[in-house]
């Protein structure tokens, strides 16, 4: 089986967001970056069809240089080979845009299988795998929280609110957008980065997919923006001793003490 | 120039009042953007359903009834959706943004080679164009987006905007929802109710809540769970504590986890994220302690406190031991 992983890497969640100058996005410089939390789950989700049978696992990637990093950590927790999309026209394309890329590489690839994360940790559009499935012509479930392997395609339990579960099943190839908490992550090994150096890392362009030119965003970002201060807490200042006093005068107020 | 479409959702067998929402939200856009407001609505049964919307906001609403729409189903809601917005000529899609229109609401999108914006908390009109604004960052930073195509589907934040309240006479009209059988892959097994374990949170008169920042699992029992001892209080967290398996899932607070109203909920080292924010933001009284200022979830809290969660809250603690002491 192939399975195909789309790994988005994004700033790290305790990075500072400043907004940069043009105003439509966040200043990117001299920020750590990580792989979307999300897409760790899915590659990890894939790992495992890996460790359990046969499967080659592809991560797919599409961003600047520093994404490189992404995908060789992907390859150190165990991924066979990657693709990095690294294309100045996709820098400023929507999900559709991105989906339209990562589609024509899986009609290269032809997976069996792909994976993606529920949802991005910057832009949270919580779009592309959706629309990647429909580009391919695959069916696909969202917010995938367990899967179990059949002969024929997959049966899943998809997650709705409150705690509740839809079952669903789905032919082969189909696509599955993943969810937190489905397994837990491991770490690449010091052995998986020694034998990561060696893994292919092949490098594309919109151009190179003939999509040069089919990228431009159908969505614009106007511009980023704090978010303007409603009428908020009544923030609580001092020292330590000053803050918990007000505090349990508080709770005291509210007849809880 | 085309019209608004609505794409309705039951929810045990009414109008769920997220769709009431975006009735207000297409209304109030419709004469700046000279469009009409038409709805649909995806199910079996439905005639009341569609009924009650045409009241209440909906316009024309078009009642697809068709056995593969019984249950949400990705490729029969999308199919018969792009019949709906044939028949209401809509370029302007509202889904609302829950685990079914998440699903399909993108998938649509890119069959039509639509714009596709997702979990608006606003929708405005500027000079007769729809303008969406919502959250990225997981709440932390504000976008506005402006649509490069004439067609947009965008899903909207349930709960974002009061429900319509007027009373219009819309009619419902009967369609055929064009599904295709054949084309239908994906097949609806089950649903599977949240199963009641140990801890019943919604019935916690106060709750201590953890999140991300509390840093490990051994932190919850040496300084979140003592808090909640001394106020007699019940623990919770945020989704990322229980990913984690630091805490089983009944602890988890928000959309895909309990929705809770304590007499007073305070939360550490949690950003406020809106799937947690709905499930706690209607609190009688919300504390945020969290050492970041900027932190969303200071804009819900009724007091709050920019410190290390791991300074303040093992003094609060000693504070209300004494307090309840003497
Ligand atoms: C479909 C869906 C369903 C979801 N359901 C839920 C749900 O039910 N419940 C839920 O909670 N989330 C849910 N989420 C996830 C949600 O989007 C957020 O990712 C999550 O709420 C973030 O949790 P957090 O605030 O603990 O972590 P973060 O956002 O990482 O925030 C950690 C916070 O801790 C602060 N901090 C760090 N160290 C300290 C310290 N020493 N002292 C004080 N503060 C500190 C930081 O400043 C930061 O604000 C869902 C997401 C999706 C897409
Ligand atoms: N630039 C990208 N490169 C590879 N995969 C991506 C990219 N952007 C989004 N994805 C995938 O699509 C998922 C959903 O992202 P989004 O629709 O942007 O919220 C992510 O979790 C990734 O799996």
């Amino acid at each position: 089986m192939k399975i195909m992983v789309c790994l988005k890497q994004v700033p790290h969640q305790d990075a500072r967001l400043d907004v940069r100058s043009d105003g439509t996005w966040i200043q990117e410089d001299n920020i750590k970056f990580e792989i979307n939390s999300y897409d760790t789950y899915a590659l990890e989700e894939a790992l495992r069809v890996k460790d359990s049978g046969e499967a080659e696992v592809v991560v797919v990637s599409i961003g600047p240089d520093r994404v490189s990093q992404a995908l060789r950590t992907a390859l150190g927790m165990g991924a066979d080979r990657a693709i990095h999309v690294n294309d100045a026209e996709a820098e400023n394309s929507d999900a559709l845009g991105i989906a339209k890329i990562l589609a024509s590489i899986a009609k290269e690839e032809n997976p069996d299988l792909i994976m993606t994360g529920l949802m991005s940790d910057d832009g949270n559009f919580s779009a592309v795998g959706a629309m990647l499935a429909e580009l391919v012509g695959i069916p696909h479930t969202t917010a995938v929280m367990k899967v179990e392997h059949t002969d024929s395609g997959l049966k899943l339990e998809r997650e709705l609110e409150g705690g509740a579960l839809e079952v669903v099943e789905l032919p082969r190839p189909c696509l599955i957008a993943v969810q937190t908490g489905i397994n837990q992550v491991r770490y690449a090994s010091l052995k998986g980065i020694m034998a990561a150096k060696k893994k292919p890392i092949d490098v594309k362009t919109a151009g190179d997919l003939g999509l040069a030119g089919q990228i431009a965003p159908k969505m614009k970002i106007e511009k980023v923006y704090t978010p303007p201060k409603g009428d908020g807490a009544e923030m609580i200042e001092g020292s330590t001793d000053e803050v918990v006093a007000k505090l349990v005068s508080k709770i005291k107020e509210l007849g809880l003490l | 120039m085309g019209n608004i479409l609505i794409v309705a959702e039951i929810q045990k067998g009414k109008i769920r009042e997220a769709t009431l929402e975006m009735a207000a939200i297409a209304q109030k856009l419709a004469g700046p953007l000279g469009k009409e407001v038409k709805s649909v609505v995806l199910g079996k049964d439905i005639g009341a359903a569609a009924e009650e919307l045409s009241k209440k906001g909906g316009g024309e609403v078009f009642a697809a009834d068709h056995e593969l729409l019984a249950n949400y189903n990705v490729d029969a809601f999308t199919q018969a959706t792009r019949t709906a917005i044939e028949a209401a000529g809509a370029d302007l899609i509202l889904v609302s943004n829950t685990p079914s229109g998440w699903d399909f609401a993108p998938r649509l999108a890119a069959g039509l080679d639509a714009g596709f914006v997702s979990d608006c908390f606003n929708i405005e009109e500027e000079g007769g164009k729809p303008v969406f604004v919502r959250r990225v960052f997981n709440g932390k930073l504000d976008a506005r987006l402006l649509p490069q195509t004439d067609v947009v589907v965008a899903t909207v934040q349930p709960g974002a905007t009061a429900a319509f309240e007027g009373a219009t006479d819309g009619k419902v009209t009967n369609l055929d929802a064009g599904i295709d059988a054949a084309a239908v892959r994906a097949k609806f097994i089950e649903t599977k109710v949240a199963e009641s374990k140990g801890v019943d949170l919604t019935k916690a008169d106060i709750i201590v809540s953890g999140g991300r920042g509390v840093g490990a699992p051994e932190k919850f029992t040496e300084t979140i769970q003592p808090l909640a001892d001394a106020l007699g209080g019940a623990m919770g967290a945020s989704r990322p504590v229980v990913d984690a398996g630091w805490l089983p899932h009944e602890y988890q607070v928000g959309s895909s986890g309990q929705v809770v109203t304590p007499k007073l909920y305070i939360a550490c080292g949690i950003s406020g994220a809106i799937q947690h924010l709905v499930g706690m933001k209607a609190s009688n009284f919300i504390v945020a302690i969290n050492k970041d200022g900027d932190a969303p979830i200071f804009e819900v809290a009724d007091v709050g406190v920019v410190g290390d969660l791991f300074e303040v809250v093992p003094a609060l603690t000693k504070a209300i031991s004494e307090a309840k002491g003497g």
